[in-house]
C-alpha cells in the first residue's frame, strides 16, 4: 500500500525536484539554456511563416485576372504617388544639407530601414511581444525603433541569430518622449497593463497642465524625437482623456492605440547609423 | 511454583492508591508555571499591545513624507503672480542596489587579497568603497546619455546612505527639458535610476510685486498635520523612522502671511524595511500630496506693471500704493530697488543675496520705509482745523514769504511770498505760512490727537510685514524721548509734516482713501474678496462746505498747482478729475540735506474709486527734488492704466509685458 502512494505521488515529487533544481541552476546557464532554445525554437517559426506566406501568395494566385489587373492598376498609382513624394523628399534633404552646412551644424543621426516580416505574436496583460524574422543576420541591434505605415510599432529587446523580439509601444516595458502634435513640450508615454481581449492602451504622464482633451477631441500623440531613439512626428497613438495629477503641476491621461498593431504582418526596424549606432 | 510466581509479580505491579501529595505538589507547580506564562502572554498580547505595535513599527516601518505643492497666486483679474514649475532630476534609489553592493563588495575584497595588498581596508571602507563605485556605474551612465560630465561627492553619498537610505538619492538635478526626455527614453523602465520631479515655485513676472509677493526657503521639517494619514503616528517615533523629503516654506510677505492656505498638504508612503533598513516593497499605504490653495491677491497686474515702470525708469529709491478706496483693496504696492523672484530658486546663491544687500532692497519702501510726508500732511491739518473751527475756509491769511516763530524764521514753499490765501489757494500753492499759522492756532494736541484719528502712529493691519515706527510726535512723547520742551515752532514744523512726524507711503494711500470717502480708517488689504464689501468707519466730521473747499484746493493742485504737470498735454488723463496734494519733505543724513518727493491723490473726485501715495527718495544732497517732477509721473502712470480699465472687461491669464 505505502508503495502505491509513493508512485502516485512520483511525479508531483519529480516536479519539485526539477523546479528545485532549476532554482539553484546559476543564472548563466539559465540565459544560455533560454537563449538556445530560442535559436532552437526560431527556424520552426521562420518556416512557418514562410509556409503561411507561400499559403498568402497561393490564395492570392487564386483570384481572376480583371481582379489582378484592377490591382496592378491600383499598385502603379501608388508607386507614382511614392515616386513624387521621393523626389520631393530628396529635394528637401538637399535643402535641409545645405542649411546645415551654412549653419554648421552635425550630420544628423540617420536610420537604416530594415522591413521584417512577423513571424509570432505573444500578448498577454503584463507584455505584449512580436517575434521578427530577422536578427544579428540582418544587422537588428537591441533599442532599434520598430515602425509601420500607421506609426510606432515599438523597440527591439532582444535579438537573436536569425529572430527578434520587440516590445510593443502597448507593453509596459516601453517609455517614449512624445508630445502631443503641435505641442513641442515632451511628455512621458507609457504601454499599460492591458486587459485581456480588451483594444490596447497607454498612459501618458507629465502633460502640461494647459493641455485640454476630451474623448469627443482626442489628441495624437506624436513622438517628440527628443529621446534620442525614435526620430521624431510618428504616432504613437490618441489622447482620449487627461485628468489633473493630485500635485497640480501635470496632468496624466489614457492613449488609444491603433488597433492595427495587434495585426500587423510586416513591421520596419530603424537599424540606427552614424553616431547613434554607437550609443 | 505457581504461588511463587504470583507473589513476585504482586511484589513487581505499582498500583494507585488515592493521590499521592508529592506529584500534587508538582501539579500546582506546573498549573502556577502554566498560569504564569498564560498570563504573561495575556499580558504581553492585551495589555502591552500598544507599545510592542510601537516597537515594532519603529522597528520595521519607515514613513516617507513628501510635500505638496504650493497654490498659485493671482492678481485680482486672476492673472497669474506665482505658480510652480516642475523641476526635474536623476535620482538613484541606493535601497533597490543590496545585490551590487554587496557583490562589489565581494569582488573588491576578492581583489585585494589576490593582490596580497598588506594595507587591506576595514570591511566599513570597503562597504564604501562598493558603494561608491556601484553608484559611480550609475552616475557614468546618466553622463553618457546626458553629455554631462557629473561627478560623484563621496561624503554625501555616505551621509544619505547612513541617514536617508529611503530617499532617492540626487544624481542630477535641474534637468533641461531635452534631457528630461532622453532620459524619460533610454532608461529603462525598471532601474534604481529614475526621473524624479519636484515643484518649485515660478514667477512668470520676474521682480513685479517682489517684496509684497515674498519668497520660499527651503523646508526640511515638513509636516504631515493630516490625520488621515495613517502614518500620522509615526509622528510620536523617533525622527530615525521618518524620511522627509524638503519642502518650502514661506519667508516674506503673501507668501509668509498665507504660508498655512498656500502649503500643499503633504503626501508620502509607509514602507516595511529590513533589519538593515532597506525597503520591502509594495508600500503598506500610500497617501497623495495635495496642491496647497489658491490666493487671490487683490493686486492688479496691469497697474503694478505700469507703476513699476516708471518708477524703474526715475532710478530712484521710490514706493508706490494704490488703494481701492471702497473696499480698501491694496491695488498697488511696489517698492524699489527689489529684487527677481526668479533667482530665489532653488535657491538665493550668496552673490544674488549680497547684491541685494549693498542696493538696499530688501526693504519694502512701502510699508516699512519712514519718512515725513512733507506738504502732503497739509490735508491733515486742514481737516483738523476745520474739526476745531480754527480755520475758515473763505478766510485768508497773507503770506510774506515767511513767517517768524520765535526766534526762527520759518520759510514758505519755495520762497515765495503767496500773498492772501484762502484755504483752497493754500492747498493748491501748498503755502507753508498759512499752514504755519493754523497749526499754531489749533496746537499740537489737536494736529496729534487728529493725525492719530485718521491711523498714523500706528501700524495699518496689511497682511505683510509692516513697521511699528511710524510716530505722531507730541510734548509728552519730546519730554520722555529727549528731555526737552515742546516749542511753538515744533508745531510749525508739525503742521506742514515736518520735524518728527513719520510715515509710511501705506498709512498715507490708507489716509487718502479714508478722506476720499469722508471717514477716518482705511484697513488696506491684499486678499482679494469678489463681494467688494464696502468699508465703513467713523465719519471725518467735515461739514459738505468744508469738504468742498478742500477737494477745490485739491484739483486745483493738479490743474494749475503744485501738480499742474497732470494737467500738462503729456499726462493729462482725459475725462479724470484728480484731487492731489504734493509734498516735498527733507531729512538730515551724513551726505547732507535729502529730499523725498511725495504726492498722494485719489480718483474721480465725484466718485472716489482709487487712491494713491507715491514717495521717491532723492539720491543727491541738496538737490531740488519736488513732489511733482518725480513722485507725479509714478501716480499718473497708475491712473492713466486705472482709467483705460473702466469699462473694459479684464483679460484673465493674458501675458503682460513686465517693466
Amino acid at each position: 500500500m505505502p508503495q502505491q502512494r509513493f508512485d502516485q505521488a512520483k511525479p508531483f515529487l519529480t516536479l519539485a525536484l526539477v523546479l528545485a533544481a532549476w532554482l539553484v541552476v546559476p543564472t548563466a546557464v539559465k540565459r544560455f539554456l533560454r537563449a538556445g532554445f530560442f535559436e532552437m525554437q526560431a527556424p520552426v517559426e521562420a518556416t512557418a511563416s514562410y509556409v503561411r506566406d507561400l499559403q498568402d501568395f497561393w490564395s492570392l494566385k487564386t483570384r481572376s485576372n480583371n481582379e489582378l489587373i484592377e490591382a496592378g492598376r491600383d499598385l502603379v498609382h501608388l508607386n507614382a504617388a511614392y515616386e513624387i513624394r521621393l523626389q520631393q523628399d530628396a529635394g528637401l534633404r538637399d535643402e535641409i544639407e545645405r542649411l546645415g552646412d551654412l549653419l554648421k551644424l552635425p550630420a544628423p543621426d540617420g536610420y537604416r530601414a530594415e522591413p521584417a516580416r512577423i513571424v509570432r505574436r505573444d500578448f498577454s496583460g503584463w507584455w505584449q511581444q512580436i517575434v521578427i524574422r530577422k536578427g544579428c543576420n540582418y544587422g537588428i541591434t537591441e533599442g532599434a525603433p520598430v515602425i509601420y505605415v500607421g506609426g510606432v510599432v515599438g523597440r527591439v529587446r532582444e535579438v537573436h541569430a536569425y529572430t527578434s523580439v520587440v516590445d510593443l509601444i502597448s507593453s509596459p516595458g516601453v517609455r517614449i518622449a512624445a508630445c502631443i502634435e503641435g505641442d513641442m513640450r515632451p511628455i512621458s508615454y507609457q504601454g499599460g497593463v492591458n486587459p485581456t481581449l480588451a483594444p490596447a492602451r497607454g498612459t501618458v504622464e507629465y502633460v502640461p497642465v494647459d493641455i485640454f482633451v476630451t474623448p469627443a477631441a482626442p489628441r495624437r500623440l506624436v513622438t517628440s524625437g527628443l529621446g534620442g531613439v525614435f526620430p521624431a512626428n510618428l504616432t504613437i497613438g490618441y489622447i482620449t482623456g487627461v485628468e489633473p495629477s493630485t500635485d497640480g503641476l501635470f496632468k496624466t491621461g489614457d492613449v488609444q492605440l491603433e488597433p492595427a498593431l495587434s495585426a500587423l504582418t510586416e513591421v520596419t526596424v530603424l537599424v540606427p547609423q552614424g553616431p547613434a549606432a554607437g550609443k | 511454583m505457581a504461588d511463587t510466581v504470583a507473589e513476585r509479580s504482586s511484589g513487581l505491579v505499582e498500583t494507585h492508591k488515592g493521590y499521592n501529595p508529592r506529584v500534587l505538589f508538582f501539579y500546582f507547580l506546573i498549573a502556577a508555571m502554566l498560569l504564569a506564562l498564560t498570563g504573561g502572554l495575556a499580558y504581553r498580547q492585551l495589555a502591552s499591545n500598544d507599545l510592542y505595535h510601537e516597537r515594532e513599527k519603529t522597528q520595521n516601518q519607515r514613513r516617507i513624507l513628501v510635500p505638496g505643492p504650493r497654490g498659485n497666486i493671482y492678481d485680482r483679474d486672476g492673472r497669474l503672480l506665482v505658480s510652480n514649475r516642475p523641476r526635474f532630476a536623476v535620482t538613484l534609489y541606493l535601497d533597490e542596489l543590496r545585490k551590487e553592493f554587496r557583490s562589489q563588495y565581494i569582488a573588491i575584497r576578492k581583489a585585494y587579497r589576490e593582490a596580497d595588498d598588506k594595507n587591506l581596508p576595514t570591511a566599513t571602507q570597503m562597504e564604501r568603497i562598493a558603494r561608491f563605485t556601484v553608484v559611480q556605474r550609475y552616475l557614468d551612465q546618466v553622463n553618457r546619455t546626458l553629455g554631462r560630465h557629473e561627478e560623484l561627492d563621496a561624503d554625501e553619498l555616505n551621509k544619505h546612505f547612513s541617514q536617508q537610505l529611503l530617499l532617492p538619492y540626487l544624481l542630477v538635478d535641474d534637468l533641461k527639458i531635452e534631457e528630461y526626455a532622453r532620459l524619460i527614453e533610454q532608461l529603462p523602465v525598471v532601474s534604481p535610476l529614475q526621473v524624479y520631479t519636484s515643484s518649485i515655485r515660478d514667477y512668470p513676472l520676474g521682480s513685479l510685486a517682489a517684496h509684497t509677493l515674498g519668497y520660499v526657503t527651503g523646508n526640511d521639517n515638513i509636516d504631515a498635520s493630516d490625520e488621515d494619514f495613517s502614518g500620522s503616528d509615526f509622528a510620536r517615533f523617533t525622527d530615525k523612522t521618518t524620511f522627509k523629503m524638503k519642502g518650502t516654506i514661506g519667508r516674506e510677505g503673501l507668501e509668509a502671511n498665507f504660508d498655512s492656505l498656500l502649503q500643499g498638504e503633504t503626501g508620502g508612503a509607509i514602507y516595511r524595511v529590513d533589519p538593515a533598513g532597506y525597503r520591502v516593497n509594495p508600500p503598506l499605504s500610500k497617501h497623495q500630496p495635495v496642491h496647497g490653495r489658491d490666493l487671490h491677491a487683490s493686486l492688479d497686474a496691469e497697474l503694478q506693471i505700469a507703476a513699476e515702470k516708471v518708477m524703474t525708469e526715475t532710478e530712484l529709491n521710490s514706493a508706490a500704493v494704490a488703494l481701492d478706496v471702497k473696499t480698501g483693496e491694496v491695488l498697488v504696492l511696489a517698492s524699489k530697488p527689489d529684487y527677481n523672484l526668479q533667482n530665489f530658486v532653488p535657491h538665493l546663491s550668496h552673490e544674488a543675496a549680497k547684491d541685494i544687500s549693498d542696493r538696499g532692497a530688501w526693504i519694502n519702501r512701502a510699508t516699512t520705509g519712514l519718512y515725513p510726508p512733507g506738504s502732503s500732511f497739509k490735508i491733515l491739518t486742514s481737516i483738523a482745523g476745520l474739526r476745531a473751527q480754527t480755520i475758515d475756509p473763505a478766510a485768508t491769511v497773507n503770506c510774506p514769504g515767511y513767517l517768524q516763530v520765535g526766534g526762527r524764521q520759518f520759510p514758505c514753499h519755495g520762497g515765495h511770498a503767496h500773498g492772501d490765501m484762502n484755504l483752497a489757494q493754500a492747498i493748491e500753492k501748498s503755502c507753508n505760512v498759512y499752514f504755519y499759522h493754523q497749526g499754531l492756532a489749533m496746537g499740537v494736541d489737536t494736529l496729534a490727537a487728529e493725525a492719530r484719528r485718521f491711523g498714523f502712529g500706528s501700524p495699518t493691519s496689511i497682511e505683510v510685514p509692516e513697521t511699528k515706527g511710524s510716530l505722531v510726535p507730541d510734548p509728552e512723547w519730546k519730554m520722555r524721548r529727549r528731555d526737552e520742551h515742546w516749542f511753538p515752532g515744533d508745531t510749525a514744523n508739525f503742521a506742514i509734516g515736518q520735524g518728527d512726524l513719520l510715515v509710511t507711503p501705506l498709512q498715507m494711500a490708507a489716509f487718502i482713501a479714508s478722506f476720499a470717502r469722508d471717514e477716518t480708517i482705511t484697513v488696506p488689504t491684499l486678499e482679494h474678496d469678489p463681494a467688494h464689501p464696502v468699508q465703513h468707519t467713523a465719519p471725518t466730521g467735515l461739514r459738505p462746505e468744508q469738504r468742498a473747499a478742500m477737494l477745490e484746493g485739491m484739483e486745483a493742485c493738479t490743474v494749475t498747482g503744485t501738480a499742474k504737470v497732470l494737467s500738462s498735454p503729456f499726462m493729462k488723463i482725459e475725462g479724470l478729475r484728480i484731487a492731489g496734494k504734493t509734498g516735498t519733505a527733507q531729512k538730515q543724513t551724513e551726505k547732507g540735506t535729502i529730499n523725498f518727493a511725495w504726492f498722494i491723490c485719489f480718483a474721480p473726485i465725484e466718485d472716489p474709486r482709487i487712491a494713491i501715495a507715491v514717495v521717491a527718495e532723492g539720491d543727491i544732497a541738496g538737490e531740488e527734488f519736488a513732489g511733482g517732477r518725480y513722485a507725479v509721473p509714478i501716480a499718473q502712470a497708475i491712473l492713466k492704466k486705472w482709467n483705460e480699465k473702466q469699462g473694459r472687461a479684464p483679460a484673465a491669464g493674458v501675458g503682460i509685458a513686465t517693466p
